[in-house]
């Protein structure tokens, strides 16, 4: 008996230190990862893995600290003042509202990882399906609307496709990237369908992309394509597929997948896919009272007064604004007891168009806010909205402001008259490019348009209020310096 | 080569024989009786020799330690000497009773400390290791293993800010190693690697074990780099043959103590603060004085082959507000059997315990010292008693009545964690020993957290909220080893260890919450909230599973007791890297030579000086990182028709690029050492210096995202950042710790321990990898309001680990806002550092006669703090007006400060301190029962005073951010003091301690 003893003892470490250094297999056993993908003959693993894709983009588009927030508070018509300690930030929204922001700035960042974390996704999915020409044609439209954000904003990126190898990418020229994405849609548009969900790139999403890209040409490459933009607009417009609401609102509604109007949405739940916190960024503390949130706002995001201004009272659409008295749900007034002695209307709240100054002890209460969205009783701190990346509205504009740079001025008049007569506003029977432009302010207000509108019209440099001239080269954001950490082979914006 | 000693023992025959030639000369005889007992424990030791000095007159304790001796005239020394004990002469003058307490041989030759797989005798030891025995404990209510060792060990830095009884200490040994969650040493308990705290009581420890550096820790491989602690519980009686019953009981009063000074209602309001009519002092409120129970009751004892202890420890544990506490009921059986002569050894150790925790938001500490101090705690409107069940609240940013905060969250968490373990030793010849060890140690949380329907805070907007969540952790480990004694000559002794180990460790978990509630039925029925998708909501679960593989060897020398060299090296395989890196090697040698044995070195009993070298290794956070695992994304209705369900999947996106190089980091350590011992063992001490490297760090690295992953060929980034093996860390440091044995005349005796660290603070070589990594890294926001994006912490290249930046104010306006020399974060200068340059313990053990008295004092200098209260609540501009403020000795008061709140240098604090951790008087009620074989009463008190110029709550070294829940970047990020700090404590404890026999 001891004898066995003995000998369990001896061949069990003698087995074990064979064993011991072999490969071991590592499992998983809470996910999946890209060989179950290939093995996986599910059905509706394609259409969840493109939808996965899209929802990439759905993320954080309308949260803070957002490629969103870079457009509209660089812009004329959004500012986060500082109240105090409140908002001050490190002076982020400060320098962004000024024009003097650095490389960086923490927003800068997270834009750009957004888009091109998305990419990388894109190109694997391209790369694992090769011979799904719907799936691929469509992904590669997907990722050239991505790049429309990359140069729009940040000009000259680094463009990388399902094909590009080797390590760090480059910069390409703006000029480049517009190529890039010009020749992405048109090479892939006739795979598109004509129909479907607004939640997917379809023929006329595609037509409509096309548009915005042309109609900002001249700013990108320097060739205006003034022409290409109203053809395209006109395919959109001429569809069939879209109409304009009745109602301006019913396209920002809490349950607005209904509009015949919106092209192509950011599908955001509350429940499902989050990240559209715009009632927490834009709404004072007490706001919570008047919808019932269940959190607390953050009091950031307003508006400034003369872009308030350039709305006329009959203006349906000057209802984008949260103005004048708050109060409860209950319909008490709301009482801000701790209001800064210095506030012209004492405790009780009240959104006034007038904000003493962007810093640093802004009133609490001082600015209009954003209320182009509903805000439904009970909503969470991601909102039930679907976010109209494309809609119809824009694209009339677009047609407009390409007709009339072509001096088809009829053309341009009736185009924006279907714009101002749904807004309840008489009819142009002239019309500037000037007026055209704050008709696009007011049309497309808060949907990150305002900033490629002031450039493209020659305003971005101008002062406003609490910001000066800017200097030329800030017409693009700065690649973010910690993509250049990570990536010595991108070269910075030119100025910065 | 020269040996003293056969001189010494000439000498000191010539004087036995003249002393005894005396004593004969003037024989008279009468007959002295006495007891020797154990000075500690005040055990009787059974056969001990009691000798007339200069005679061989002599005789030995019986079982109870008695003994008679008839004298002669002349007798006049009493010689009381046993193995083990320091041995004691006695002036027997004209007593004819007498009482002898042995002290412990602390210098003992045959001490044996507690290596990795063995133990080896002191004198032997090549590398940093240091023992600490019960005596040597820190004293008072200690609720954890290791508080046991706080200040004890230098290079040892235990830390617990506050005095929250649910928190952990944070341990770091030598400084940081890793950037990771493995920052903690390992522990090793009776054997089984990695076992958790909660495991052992501790008044069941026999003696833990430090290994400090690199060679030392060797053995433990992949997860020695932070040092390791062996902890070995009580498993026998004191003596063969006897059963010893100890029952242990005291009670604990904590006390809040050193609270933020603040303005009074009346100051605040003329400061502009709204007065709501009614005068609170929120601090009093939310806190009071807590009482503690603890009884430890353990039966051990020895009995030819068999030996055994068992124990149960009971803590019940009470924080300083009403909803923090903490329960623990721990159940040991620790068995020993021999069998076949003992030639067949087997062990079987069992620990089980249940843990309650309660908790409450501790942000409930920060509301309690800013909250307006004119608000009523309840009001009696309507709004009020509907909303929020009758407290006072107002719709303001960022301002919750502290009181309804307690008592409307609620957070528990029940932990039941038991480790078993079963061991075999075989000698299979005299001198060659396998052993083979199972152990099993498993972890089990069930956690439980609530927002009432009427909580301000997030329970209101929910609907009342609430959350059950399981974490089961089980850790499974088989090793065998082979030893193997020699005598290669008749000087050189060889010993050779081998071994293998498997390790198999899986995680799991569950947690759902729910919301929108009609009753505040909270987490036991999670069916009754409506709401189960979406905001303040959760259904997830989530498991992970690894395998680690192990074969090591070492080899030790001993040359004539004066030559010592020990080589070690461990191979291990883990599942979790690349698979071309999945094995690492982790040698270590050290070599050591006792110089007393080889030359004359006066009044040096031993000085042995030492080197080592070793490299260790640490695992990765997680085991799935180098295969890119697809996560969660949103759940996605195919044909967006909410009717249809059929279609609704969850989204698969990959949320991590995999890296299938990931391998192992590597710390390399230098070692060097000396121990020493003065007159026979009266002074005795060690020196060390080591310098380490650590380098291939594992961190989430910024990549090009969207670029194609060079980690993962022929894919691309899906995220912004990558785990790879990066930096390279330098640090060194300098310890000393001497004790002075038993200074004092007569009955008074003092012990005075001194040990204290100097660092050479961490260094930044590197934070890159080829063209990936980072010149600096910017972490710790302060927070909000309005501090939210200018992290304050900047490691640099270059720079030390922990640097604090900030702009620094160069003056005043006349209207009190400051000027500062930059508002640019970039350009911000270092204002302070985080770690300590040093610490430093000195313990005092007094003793006379049956009374004992221990004085521990700790400090730290050379860190700095984030005050973040001062950096939040000093200042006195309008908007801040909503909040109390802070009027610390520090805050500028001339003029006030009107800017709005900001980093800048003066809210940067030097937080060195010196503080009296703990103290015990304690004395041994002499008893005369036969059963009874000790009875000691004590009374203790912690944290009695400190000494600081620090003015925030606790200066303490904050090694870690405490709001941080990434281990990685928390580890980057020490030296901030957060709001929600649990006020610090004080505490006094008294206790008794029964032995029967």
């Amino acid at each position: 008996m001891f004898k066995s003893v003995k000998k369990i003892c001896l061949v069990l470490p003698v087995v074990f230190a064979m064993g011991a250094c072999q490969e071991l297999e590592q499992e998983v056993l809470d996910g999946v990862t890209a060989d179950d993908i290939a093995n996986s003959t599910n059905p509706n693993l394609i259409d969840v893995l493109k939808a996965s894709a899209y929802s990439r983009i759905v993320g954080s588009w309308g949260g803070h600290n957002s490629i969103w927030s870079i457009n509209e508070v660089a812009s004329d018509e959004l500012a986060i003042p500082q109240k105090g300690a409140d908002w001050e930030d490190g002076g982020q929204w400060l320098r962004m509202h000024r024009h003097l922001w650095n490389p960086s700035e923490e927003s800068f960042n997270n834009s750009w990882a957004y888009c091109y974390s998305a990419i990388g996704e894109i190109n694997n999915l391209i790369i694992a399906y090769p011979d799904v020409t719907a799936l691929t044609s469509e992904l590669k439209v997907l990722r050239a609307l991505i790049y429309m954000w990359l140069i729009d904003s940040f000009g000259n990126v680094p463009i990388i496709d399902e094909n590009s190898t080797g390590g760090n990418p480059s910069n390409s020229s703006r000029a480049e990237v517009f190529s890039f994405i010009e020749s992405s849609i048109l090479d892939n548009i006739d795979a598109l369908p004509e129909e479907g969900s607004k939640y997917y790139i379809n023929y006329f999403t595609a037509k409509a992309m096309l548009a915005r890209l042309y109609i900002n040409a001249e700013i990108y490459t320097g060739t205006q394509r003034w022409a290409d933009a109203e053809a395209a607009a006109d395919e959109v417009i001429n569809s069939g597929n879209y109409s304009l609401t009745s109602n301006f609102f019913a396209n920002f509604g809490e349950r607005n997948n209904g509009s015949t109007e919106n092209i192509l949405t950011l599908p955001y739940d509350q429940n499902n896919a989050g990240g559209f916190n715009l009632a927490q960024m834009t709404l004072h503390y007490l706001s919570q009272n008047t919808y019932n949130l269940q959190e607390q706002p953050w009091n950031g995001y307003a508006s400034l007064e003369e872009f308030y201004n350039s709305f006329d009272d009959n203006d349906a659409r000057k209802n984008s604004f949260l103005v004048g008295p708050q109060f409860s749900s209950d319909g008490s007034r709301l009482l801000d007891i701790s209001v800064e002695p210095g506030d012209p209307d004492g405790e009780p709240l009240t959104f006034t168009p007038e904000i003493n100054m962007l810093a640093p002890n802004a009133f609490r209460q001082a600015g209009v806010r954003v209320g182009k969205f509903e805000f439904a009783s009970g909503a969470a701190s991601s909102l039930n909205n679907d976010y109209p990346l494309f809609r119809l509205g824009e694209i009339i504009l677009i047609k407009a402001e390409a007709a009339l740079r072509q001096g088809k001025t009829a053309d341009a008049l009736a185009a924006v008259n279907q714009i101002r007569t749904r807004a309840g506003m008489p009819a142009y029977s002239s019309i500037t490019l000037d007026e055209l432009f704050d008709e696009i302010g007011r049309e497309m207000f808060a949907e990150a348009n305002r900033r490629t509108a002031q450039i493209r019209f020659g305003k971005w440099s101008q002062p406003w209020w609490e910001k000066d001239q800017s200097a030329a080269f800030r017409v693009l954001f700065p690649i973010p310096l910690n993509q250049i950490n990570a990536n010595p082979n991108l070269t910075q914006n030119p100025g910065y | 080569m020269r040996n003293y000693l056969p001189k010494l023992k000439s000498l000191l025959l010539a004087m036995v024989l003249t002393i005894s030639s005396i004593a004969f000369a003037n024989a008279q005889s009468r007959t002295l009786t006495g007891t020797v007992l154990d000075a500690s424990f005040g055990d009787p030791v059974p056969g001990a020799t009691v000798l007339i000095k200069g005679t061989t007159r002599g005789t030995a304790t019986d079982l109870d330690g008695k003994f008679s001796l008839p004298l002669q005239a002349g007798d006049q020394i009493l010689v009381v000497s046993f193995v083990g004990y320091l041995t004691q002469e006695i002036e027997i003058g004209n007593q004819s009773s007498i009482t002898i307490n042995l002290e412990e041989d602390i210098q003992s030759l045959q001490e044996a400390v507690v290596i990795g797989y063995g133990s080896q005798d002191k004198k032997e030891i090549t590398s940093a290791v240091v023992g600490v025995k019960p005596e040597d404990f820190n004293r008072g209510n200690v609720t954890n293993p290791a508080q046991l060792l706080q200040g004890k060990v230098a290079g040892l830095s235990i830390t617990r800010p506050g005095g929250n009884p649910n928190n952990g200490f944070n341990v770091r040994l030598r400084g940081l190693s890793t950037f990771g969650a493995n920052s903690s040493p390992l522990i090793v308990l009776d054997g089984v690697i990695g076992a958790s705290l909660e495991n052992v009581d501790p008044n069941d420890i026999q003696s833990i074990d430090v290994l400090k550096d690199g060679s030392a820790a060797a053995i433990y491989g992949a997860r020695g780099s932070s040092g390791v602690i062996l902890i070995t519980t009580t498993r026998q009686g004191k003596k063969d043959g006897t059963t010893n019953v100890n029952i242990n009981s005291f009670a604990t009063l904590d006390q809040a103590t050193n609270l933020i000074p603040i303005l009074s209602p009346e100051e605040f309001v003329a400061r502009g603060g709204t007065d709501f009519g009614s005068r609170t002092d929120w601090r009093d409120e939310l806190i009071d004085d807590a009482l503690s129970f603890t009884t430890n009751a353990s039966v051990s004892g020895s009995f030819n082959n068999t030996s055994y202890m068992a124990s149960v420890n009971y803590r019940d544990n009470n924080g300083i507000v009403n909803g923090v506490g903490n329960e623990r009921l721990n159940t040991r059986l620790n068995l020993s059997q021999g069998a076949l002569n003992n030639r067949l050894r087997l062990n079987v150790n069992l620990s089980f315990t249940n843990e309650d925790r309660e908790s409450i938001n501790d942000a409930a500490f920060r509301y309690a010292t800013i909250y307006n101090p004119t608000a009523p705690i309840f009001e009696d409107t309507e709004d009020a008693l509907n909303r929020f069940g009758g407290y006072f609240q107002r719709d303001l940013f960022d301002f919750f009545n502290p009181v309804a905060l307690a008592n409307q969250q609620k957070f528990i968490r029940e932990t039941k964690t038991s480790l078993v373990s079963y061991r075999a030793e075989f000698d299979i010849l005299d001198n060659l020993t396998i052993s083979a060890q199972y152990s099993q140690d498993r972890r089990n949380e069930l956690d439980g957290n609530f927002w009432s329907l009427q909580d301000y805070q997030v329970g209101l907007g929910a609907v009342g909220s609430a959350e059950r969540a399981t974490f089961d952790r089980s850790q499974r480990i088989f090793e065998s080893t082979l030893r193997y004694e020699t005598d290669l000559s008749d000087k050189l002794n060889m010993t050779l260890l081998g071994g293998v180990g498997t390790q198999f460790t899986s995680n799991e978990g569950f947690r759902a919450r729910t919301r929108q509630f009609l009753f505040d039925t909270g987490w036991n029925n999670l069916g009754a909230g409506a709401i189960r998708f979406g905001n303040n909501t959760n259904v997830s679960s989530f498991a992970n599973e690894d395998q680690l593989n192990s074969v090591f060897g070492r080899a030790n020398f001993n040359w004539d007791n004066m030559f010592f060299v020990s080589a070690s090296v461990r191979a291990e395989t883990y599942s979790g890297f690349g698979a071309n890196n999945q094995t690492g090697y982790f040698p270590a040698f050290s070599v050591g030579s006792d110089f007393t044995q080889i030359f004359d070195m006066g009044v040096f009993s031993q000085f042995k000086p030492r080197v080592s070298y070793g490299v260790t290794g640490n695992l990765p956070p997680s085991p799935t990182l180098a295969l890119g695992v697809f996560g969660n994304g949103n759940r996605i209705d195919l044909d967006g028709d909410p009717l249809t369900e059929s279609d609704i999947f969850v989204g698969l996106n990959q949320f991590a690029n995999p890296n299938r190089d990931l391998k192992w980091e590597t710390k390399k350590e230098f070692n060097v050492g000396v121990d020493f011992g003065i007159w026979n063992g009266k002074v005795t001490g060690s020196v060390d210096y080591y310098t380490r490297n650590i380098s291939d760090l594992l961190f989430n690295v910024p990549v090009a995202a969207g670029a194609p992953n060079p980690f993962d060929p022929g894919r691309f980034n899906t995220a912004g950042s990558t785990w790879v093996n990066l930096a390279d860390l330098r640090a060194a440091g300098f310890e000393f710790v001497t004790t002075v044995n038993q200074v004092g005349k007569g009955m008074l005796k003092w012990t005075p321990t001194f040990n204290f660290t100097i660092y050479d603070k961490t260094t930044i070589e590197s934070l890159s990898n080829g063209e990936l990594g980072f010149e600096e890294l910017r972490f710790a926001t302060p927070g909000s309001p309005g501090q939210n994006n200018n992290p304050i912490i900047y490691n640099r290249v270059g720079q030390n680990l922990g640097d604090i930046y900030g702009p620094t104010v160069i003056g005043f306006t006349e209207a009190g806002e400051y000027i500062l020399n930059t508002t640019d974060p970039n350009e911000w200068t270092r204002v302070g550092n985080g770690l300590p340059k040093g610490e430093f313990g000195f313990a005092n053990s007094f003793s006379y006669g049956a009374w004992s008295l221990n004085v521990f004092l700790r400090g730290a200098w050379g860190h700095d703090l984030y005050n973040s209260y001062r950096g939040f609540y000093e200042n006195a501009d309008t908007p801040s007006n909503t909040w109390n403020s802070v009027i610390t000795d520090k805050t500028p008061t001339n003029p006030l400060v009107t800017s709005s709140p900001t980093m800048n240098n003066t809210v940067v604090e030097d937080a060195s301190f010196i503080r009296l951790d703990n103290m015990e008087l304690g004395y041994n009620i002499p008893t005369k029962s036969a059963n009874l074989s000790s009875l000691r009463v004590y009374f203790a008190a912690q944290n009695l005073f400190t000494i600081t110029g620090y003015t925030g709550i606790d200066p303490e070294v904050r090694t870690n951010d405490a709001e941080n829940n990434d281990p990685f970047t928390s580890a980057l990020s020490p030296g901030i003091e957060r709001r929600n700090t649990y006020f610090q404590t004080r505490s006094f404890t008294l206790g008794v301690t029964v032995n029967f026999k």
